[in-house]
């Protein structure tokens, strides 16, 4: 009988990461409280320029890459580190953190030099931020069936087409867009390029779409005949598909896949007071040990990645358990809350908070590849289609 | 021992088990057989003696050694107490004994100590119909009691095992020695060694699933091509990955963090995440394979009901998540993500 292998060995951070996590706490310490922010409760997605900017001036974005574009030259377990810090610490770092995460990473790996000298000296500065133009009206899940189209023209491309549920296009400066440069809809994987489009472009037009807790972070961009150069093409023409899936594995097994509401387990941990019954306390323990195993599954992808492997498989495991946990997490502490939170006064700010979480639980199984996306590629690793 | 030695045994160790654990032999311990010939030849291959030092007559392995051999031995469902004796071996070299030829397993609970004389009464004492000798701690000392002495009344395990409610009233002892641990840390590293054995049985039970589905013809085709099968069994993998994961997390931190109180958080949550998750793992499995898994003809259950067992055995997902809720509710809020990157509880802030 062959067994479908799942290991995820344990691995220790190395020191000098756990050296600094030690200086990215003492400065979250210092500066988040100084932070005026619109979310009484940041993520990744709460957006800070001061921040953003204060986190480039310490090295810290970017911190991977080469020193001539201004990273440090460090390890993905330094920045593994940073991320899972500014996550547990509530830090408004959503301004760069798709830059960080998957936008320079695949300048670096197929952008032209003009490009990354012009761009990721800004990224690690926290001054530049990246949109990520996948989805569109008719394509979700199924990425290969876009329509956008760019046409070859003299000196670049015609643009035409609708990108959706493009987060920060309102306020950050690029989208990385895929788009069909030959080859007819229904091509799937062939013909396709990803462009790097300025959203200040004459042509390009971004829309809010309001998502169900009222949040303006989603937008519609539209591109009605606008003219992007030809050295804004990402990579080879027609290598799109196998650049998009090569970013989408950054995406996945990361702290933000299981830490994305983390403060509504602190607030639990606030409403339950100092000494809670035993039945609350058990059922805190239980969701602080899914965590604990999310996380030691999660630094083990990191490890295997840094050293030299692939774990797409063990990634979307990661995300699959990651996300369901973060949308149980609202619903169990909510009901243990209400049972057992020490006063009412502490019980009303955290039903605020409990309310947010809940409206916003549904995207966490959809966004960065759907729960059943991901089910397919695991079966898939399991050998069974 | 180093990384080849330690893969050589649990190469050896697994074609062993392939080959002498089959389902009779399983079955035959749930009618009341003890498989004496089965139980030598695993002392002749001196897996009981894995983690005692080679000056007394063991492997000279360690604690990880030990783990890794009980995960192995999960996931052929050993019905014999391999995984009890070699901890018990284990405990009884660290307080200066020598540890014997035989079945032993750990009497963990409310025992005292007078003199050399133990009194008190323990349920649910895995094997204790078939073991030889009885390690318990009491206060700093560690005992061991060989079953002459001892009460046993059988209360099978519904896996079948011979559990037993073990009472010892003035019983002399074989052994006493200053306890290694704590009776606390007693039962923390019985829970790892458990949730390593589930790890086994759960990697098992995904491997079985996973083949029937692909054996299994419905509708014209192997059911492993059903969409609907696909995802059951994905989001079993998702369960077995987070157990084995957490468990082999915690045998890490059990055995460089030292016997005395290695890794005390990540048992706790490993132990947790096992007990949670068994009962995914068990309904989804049973689920893919219809009525065929639910049969006893099936091998399924020797897995799934030792997972049910297992789970509550040295500290159920309650026990263990009340230890870690009530140390993260004291050390309060602010602490919480401090103590999720430290493998230890919580420090109050």
């Amino acid at each position: 009988m062959s067994i479908p292998k799942l290991e995820f060995p344990p691995f220790h951070l190395p020191p000098e990461a756990e050296a600094l996590r030690s200086e990215v706490r003492a400065f979250l310490g210092e500066t988040l409280p100084k932070l005026k922010t619109e979310d009484r409760f940041p993520s990744w997605n709460t957006r800070s320029a001061e921040f953003s900017k204060a986190m480039g001036k310490k090295g810290w974005i970017g911190i991977t890459w080469p020193k001539r574009y201004g990273g440090s030259e460090r390890s993905f377990l330094d920045r593994y580190v940073i991320t899972e810090e500014l996550l547990g610490n509530g830090a408004p770092a959503g301004a760069h953190w798709v830059a960080d995460r998957q936008s320079g990473p695949l300048l670096l790996r197929f952008g032209s030099e003009e490009q990354r000298e012009a761009i990721l000296p800004r990224i690690t500065a926290g001054e530049c931020y990246f949109s990520i133009g996948m989805s569109e009206p008719d394509s979700g899940s199924d990425l290969a069936s876009v329509r956008t189209r760019a046409e070859p023209v003299p000196g670049g491309f015609r643009v035409n087409g609708t990108k959706v549920w493009t987060s920060g296009a309102h306020h950050n400066h690029y989208c990385i867009t895929l788009v069909r440069t030959s080859g007819q809809h229904g091509d799937r994987h062939k013909g396709l390029s990803q462009l790097l489009v300025d959203l200040k472009t004459p042509g390009v037009t971004i829309r809010p779409i309001i998502n169900l807790a009222g949040r303006h972070d989603w937008n519609e961009v539209t591109f009605n005949d606008a003219f992007i150069p030809e050295s804004c093409l990402i990579g080879n023409e027609g290598d799109g598909w196998l650049q998009v899936t090569s970013e989408l594995a950054f995406e996945r097994s990361g702290p933000e896949r299981f830490m994305q509401n983390f403060y509504i387990l602190r607030e639990l941990v606030r409403v339950l007071g100092r000494q809670p019954a035993k039945r609350a306390s058990a059922i805190l323990g239980r969701l602080v040990a899914r965590l604990w195993t999310l996380r030691q599954m999660s630094v083990a992808v990191a490890g295997m990645m840094q050293g030299g492997k692939s774990p797409a498989i063990e990634a979307a495991l990661v995300k699959d358990l990651g996300t369901i946990y973060q949308q149980d997490l609202p619903e169990i502490a909510r009901a243990i809350a209400e049972s057992d939170a020490t006063t009412e006064e502490d019980m009303a700010d955290f039903l605020d908070v409990a309310q947010y979480a809940t409206m916003m639980a549904p995207s966490y199984t959809i966004q960065g590849g759907t729960t059943q996306v991901l089910r397919g590629i695991v079966a898939r690793g399991l050998g069974l289609r | 021992m180093d990384r080849e030695t330690r893969d050589m045994l649990l190469e050896t160790a697994d074609r062993f088990f392939t080959d002498r654990c089959g389902r009779e032999i399983v079955n035959n311990v749930e009618k009341g057989a003890w498989p004496a010939e089965l139980w030598q030849a695993i002392e002749e291959m001196g897996l009981p003696h894995i983690a005692v030092p080679e000056e007394k007559g063991g492997s000279g392995g360690t604690m990880a050694d030990m783990l890794a051999l009980l995960r192995l031995a999960g996931s052929h469902a050993v019905p014999v107490p391999l995984a009890e004796t070699a901890l018990a071996n284990l405990l009884i070299a660290a307080a200066g004994g020598e540890p014997k030829a035989g079945p032993a397993t750990l009497a963990l609970g409310a025992l005292s100590l007078s003199g050399r004389r133990v009194t008190g009464r323990v349920e649910r004492v895995p094997f204790a119909m078939v073991a030889d000798r009885f390690v318990t701690v009491a206060g700093d000392k560690l005992a061991v009691v060989g079953k002459g002495g001892a009460r046993c009344e059988a209360t099978p395990s519904h896996a079948g095992e011979p559990y037993g409610t073990v009472t010892l009233d003035g019983t002399a002892v074989e052994f006493v020695g200053d306890a290694p641990v704590s009776a606390e840390r007693a039962v923390e590293l019985a829970a790892v060694m458990r949730a390593m054995q589930m790890a086994g049985a759960a990697d098992k039970v995904l491997a079985i699933a996973v083949e029937y589905s692909k054996q299994r013809v419905q509708f014209g085709r192997p059911i492993s091509t059903f969409q609907a099968i696909q995802h059951m069994l994905a989001e079993l993998a998702s369960c077995v990955a987070a157990t084995i994961a957490s468990a082999e997390a915690a045998a890490r931190d059990a055995d460089e963090g030292g016997l005395v109180d290695g890794g005390r958080f990540s048992i706790a949550a490993a132990k947790s995440q096992a007990s949670e998750f068994a009962h995914r793992i068990a309904a989804i499995s049973h689920q893919s394979m219809g009525a065929m898994g639910f049969t006893h003809e099936h091998v399924l259950h020797h897995y799934t009901r030792r997972l049910w067992v297992w789970r509550r055995d040295f500290g159920s997902e309650s026990f263990w998540g009340e230890k870690i809720g009530s140390a993260c509710a004291k050390a309060g809020p602010q602490a919480l993500w401090a103590s999720m990157t430290a493998s230890r509880y919580a420090q109050p802030a």
